[in-house]
């Protein structure tokens, strides 16, 4: 997989046009070799730093073909919204031939703890690929427990690695800080796949504290239910079915049938008249009501 | 009006600070390393600031549209710890390349000891090699001297004067600053350094040819609007347009991006101000309604 990534990374490099010109190819091409070749563990970082004198933190351009390779090589790794720059340090950390190895995993601590913002961004986005993936996990842990969103959202969103490696409370965390932060749950990859009773738990209280206060709950908490939350889940999905808000109510009758229960969501089809909500309960009765669904109603918190 | 404020230490104010700033116009500021009004006792208390100059402030900065750059140094209080300044300088190259240093700064002399001239001409000459810009604080004490001394060493390290900011300069200073080709910074503080007034008198004799304003604000009775206000009052007193634009916006911008590490074009386009983006459970809006704005 390794010589995959590194692969796809140069050839998307070539493709940045003026956002990432000869020369830029030519020294990044001269900084893998050095690091290939073996650096200290200042040196690697210096030089993940002074990628930032080749290319800008700008929106890399990346083609729908490029895209679904990615997805190819990496399930869950969405690069989308990479920057230029982001895509030169990561190929750079995978510059290494010592990944398999214990200095690796300490170059990249040290990395870590003289990053800048768009270091620990390019750092997080390279955790997946880590073929030591234990010895990052405390750290990415770290990464969710940033204030700076554009980091919280580098190893939460569109990232396999929090999915395959968090344990239940870092990954709870994870999903719940997503919704306070306004940064959008859709995208955490694998996150049908780890529901579970106690997130459930968390997610119908945040509901309820969103409600005391008089402030919408965030459609994309209906996400975090699944089959879980017993009655008190069905309750708090029909009483935002009930409710005033058009995005609220498309996400509810997702959850709704995300939890098996079409029958409820039938009946409430009956009196809703909202040609954006019913056409979300139709998509949602016909049976497309995965994470993905909610890609439309993602929105900042009141 | 856009202003540039290319010296204040933003890691002191509130978020009330940054919403004035932004709405006085503040599009810019440099916040120079220096140190924290009490001296630090172990490295990790640099490498977590310095962190957090790189990170955070930056970050919070960016939530008011406000672009935040900073330079990286030992300052010349804390170099007179000896043991503790000889690990700090081991970090200014780990630091320095990072995205948005514009400088090494603020370095310089404060009581003009043996240890400060040490770590000062120490951190020119990675100045010099690096070709990075350097940013001096000059001491409140014995200041014409101090001045004269710290252009001397500059020179004598291949520090090219264009290359060479002397800040917290006054009207006995000034001369020696622009003689040299440096660029002459005044810090305008309320009641000590330079006040408003007095640095129109300086623009007004002078001219505007690199000369810069700035807050220096703090931790101390400081005005974050410093730079602003003297641009209104310049303006009051018949000082053209272009003028004032030179001193409170181009030459900071001119001086530090001859780092490189200024993306001139982004600073330029209409500030953004999305603090959706980045509204967290513990981030600086606490609950607030996100601001969208362009």
């Amino acid at each position: 997989m390794l010589d995959k990534v590194r692969n796809w990374l140069r050839e998307n490099l070539m493709e940045q046009g003026p956002a990432f010109d000869a020369a830029a190819l030519e020294w990044y091409d001269t900084a893998a070799a050095e690091i290939a070749a073996g650096v200290s563990d200042t040196r690697f970082g210096s030089l993940i730093s002074m990628a930032s004198r080749k290319a800008r933190p700008r929106p890399a351009e990346l083609s729908e073909a490029a895209l679904e390779r990615a997805a190819e090589i990496l399930e869950g790794w969405n690069p989308f919204d990479w920057t230029v720059l982001e895509m030169a340090r990561v190929g750079l950390i995978l510059a290494r031939t010592d990944l398999q190895e214990a200095s690796s995993s300490a170059a990249f601590k040290s990395a870590l703890e003289y990053a800048d913002m768009g270091e620990l961004c390019a750092l997080y986005r390279s955790m997946a690929f880590m073929p030591r993936a234990q010895d990052y996990v405390w750290q990415a842990a770290e990464g969710c427990r940033s204030n700076m969103s554009d980091v919280f959202r580098a190893i939460a969103c569109d990232n396999p690695f929090p999915a395959a490696h968090f344990d239940d409370v870092a990954w709870r965390s994870l999903a719940i800080k997503a919704l306070f932060s306004g940064a959008p749950l859709w995208r955490v990859h694998g996150l049908d796949g780890r529901l579970g009773e106690q997130l459930a738990i968390v997610a119908l209280d945040l509901a309820d504290e969103r409600r005391s206060a008089s402030r919408p709950v965030q459609p994309e908490l209906w996400l975090c239910l699944g089959t879980n939350g017993g009655e008190r889940a069905l309750e708090s999905m029909k009483l935002e079915l009930l409710g005033a808000n058009p995005g609220g109510r498309s996400a509810a009758a997702y959850g709704l049938a995300r939890a098996g229960r079409s029958d409820l969501l039938r009946e409430l089809r009956e009196k809703e008249k909202d040609p954006g909500v019913l056409n979300a309960m139709d998509r949602a009765l016909a049976g497309q009501h995965s994470q993905i669904e909610f890609r439309t109603l993602h929105c900042q918190p009141h | 009006m856009r202003f540039f404020d290319p010296h204040i230490h933003m890691t002191c104010r509130t978020t009330n600070d940054l919403e004035a700033m932004a709405a006085a116009g503040i599009r810019a500021v440099i916040e120079p390393a220096f140190w924290g009004g009490q001296p630090r006792t172990r490295v990790g208390s640099f490498v977590d600031y310095f962190s957090s100059l790189i990170g955070w402030e930056r970050f919070r900065a960016s939530q008011f549209g406000i672009a935040h750059y900073c330079t990286i140094g030992l300052n010349s209080k804390e170099a007179n710890d000896r043991s503790l300044a000889k690990d700090v300088l081991e970090l200014i190259p780990r630091y320095a390349h990072k995205e948005g240093v514009v400088a090494i700064g603020e370095i310089g002399f404060d009581e003009m000891t043996e240890a400060e001239e040490y770590a000062y001409q120490w951190q020119l000459e990675f100045a010099a090699e690096n070709e990075m810009v350097v940013m001096v604080h000059s001491p409140h004490r014995d200041k014409k001297r101090g001045i004269v001394k710290s252009i001397e060493m500059a020179q004598k390290a291949g520090v090219p004067m264009e290359r060479l900011v002397i800040d917290h300069n006054n009207e006995e200073t000034v001369e020696d600053t622009l003689s040299s080709g440096a660029w002459a910074a005044f810090t305008i503080y309320p009641h000590t350094k330079m006040c408003s007034d007095r640095m129109v008198a300086v623009v007004e004799k002078y001219g505007p040819e690199r000369i810069i304003v700035d807050s220096s604000a703090d931790w101390g009775i400081s005005n974050p609007l410093s730079v602003p206000e003297t641009g209104a009052l310049m303006k009051e007193r018949g000082i053209p347009a272009e003028h004032i634009e030179l001193t409170t916006w181009q030459n900071a911008l001119d001086a530090y991006a001859q780092s490189g590490q200024i993306d001139v074009e982004a600073l330029l386009a209409p500030a953004v101000i999305d603090q959706t983006k980045t509204f967290l459970e513990s981030s600086v809006l606490r609950g607030q309604d996100p601001v969208i704005a362009e």
